[in-house]
């Protein structure tokens, strides 16, 4: 709890952009050619926002910028595979 | 004893997997992604091999969804609209006609406008608009899926309208059975100076559309398959669902994981390179609530 306390202003930006990327996809849920962009727009924030946070730490290392990619494209192709039907 | 020491290295930070669990590991995910891929490809393989598989169930009613759109209509202060019969016929031939050309669109493959119905029927319009729906369950979630949208709210909302005719047709579309609805708003010419259809002075439709065609096309002359009703809809296998409850085991089994792994981590004070699993947590935490709330419908 320590950490995310001394984390606490970067984690309140990461939850204001995944915030953002929920309500476009449900306020634009008529459009979805719109919620294509929402989706990939809110899981590349998330991805930039993990590099730019373990920089900003300097604990950034390749394997991290692929874990925050690969949970990005699980994610993402979770919400393709839904939007598409 | 193999299985738990499995289950442990699948699901517990443990030094047989560098003190993360096996699945939360890069490879894992993108193997994960790769296998909901590969289940959507044999979804679209069972689609087109065996029709009759896939399907959405649905209990649509014309007169419900008639009924559902001058409630929104009185609501917010316009007339309800009359149901014409003529409408619903050839609301009932462009369901039809989207099932035999296969297509989901406001204008056919072969350039076939949705005017060409209301004219081809005979009835000829001052003012005429569609909205379309298919892969609903109900007639409510319809009829609110288009009052989300604001072009489609345009339509159900527009004063220019007097009548209104909606067909409910089953059919296969793109290898999955399925209900399309079809709801047709027109303003008669009778009643109003005669103006040729060919210079009416507005279409409102769903979305923006072309000028109608300004020749009537005769579709009432073409066959109309008769329209099977909701009912007789057989459903085994819905995409929507079977993708959103494997997505929410995903999602729930990842979740899980990410939880034990913070409590592990914390409690043992593991030293490792990786992302932040309150990260993690919080974008999974945004794709799962994003997935109990997406529901199957298209609309246009």
């Amino acid at each position: 709890m320590k950490t995310f306390a001394r984390h606490l202003p970067h984690y309140m930006l990461l939850f204001g952009i995944l915030l953002a990327g929920f309500a476009g996809l449900v306020i634009f849920s008529y459009d979805k050619n719109f919620q294509f962009g929402v989706a990939v727009a809110t899981s590349v924030a998330y991805v930039f926002w993990g590099i730019i946070h373990h920089l900003y730490h300097k604990d950034l290392h390749f394997e991290t910028v692929l874990e925050y990619i690969a949970v990005a494209v699980l994610g993402l192709t979770i919400l393709f595979t839904l939007i598409l039907h | 004893m193999q299985l738990i020491k499995f289950l442990r290295h699948l699901f517990v930070p443990h030094e047989s997997n560098n003190q993360k669990a096996k699945i939360l590991h890069s490879e894992s995910l993108i193997t994960i992604a790769a296998l909901l891929i590969s289940f959507q490809l044999i979804l679209n393989f069972t689609g087109k091999t065996f029709p009759k598989v896939l399907g959405y169930a649905s209990n649509i009613s014309p007169s419900d969804i008639i009924t559902l759109t001058n409630q929104q209509r009185v609501a917010n202060g316009l007339l309800p609209l009359s149901t014409n019969s003529v409408l619903s016929n050839a609301a009932v031939a462009k369901g039809n006609d989207m099932f035999a050309k296969g297509y989901w669109a406001h204008f056919a493959p072969d350039g076939t406008s949705p005017w060409s119905f209301f004219l081809g029927f005979g009835y000829k319009y001052r003012y005429a608009g569609e909205n379309l729906a298919r892969d609903f369950s109900d007639s409510s979630s319809t009829v609110n899926a288009w009052m989300n949208s604001p072009s489609h709210r345009e339509n159900i909302l527009n004063s220019n309208y007097k009548e209104i005719g909606v067909g409910v047709v089953n059919g296969t579309l793109l290898g999955a059975q399925t209900t399309i609805v079809v709801q047709f708003f027109g303003a008669p010419l009778t009643g109003v100076p005669s103006i040729p259809v060919a210079q009416a002075k507005e279409i409102t439709t769903a979305s923006p559309l072309p000028k109608p065609t300004l020749a009537p096309i005769p579709v009432a002359n073409t066959p109309i398959p008769s329209p099977a009703t909701a009912s007789e809809t057989t459903t085994y296998v819905s995409p929507f669902a079977s993708t959103k409850n494997l997505s929410l085991g995903i999602i729930g089994t990842l979740l899980l994981v990410l939880s034990i792994d913070l409590i592990v981590v914390r409690r043992k004070r593991i030293a490792r390179i990786g992302g932040r699993t309150i990260a993690h947590l919080a974008y999974l935490g945004m794709i799962l609530a994003v997935i109990l709330i997406l529901k199957a419908g298209n609309i246009l």
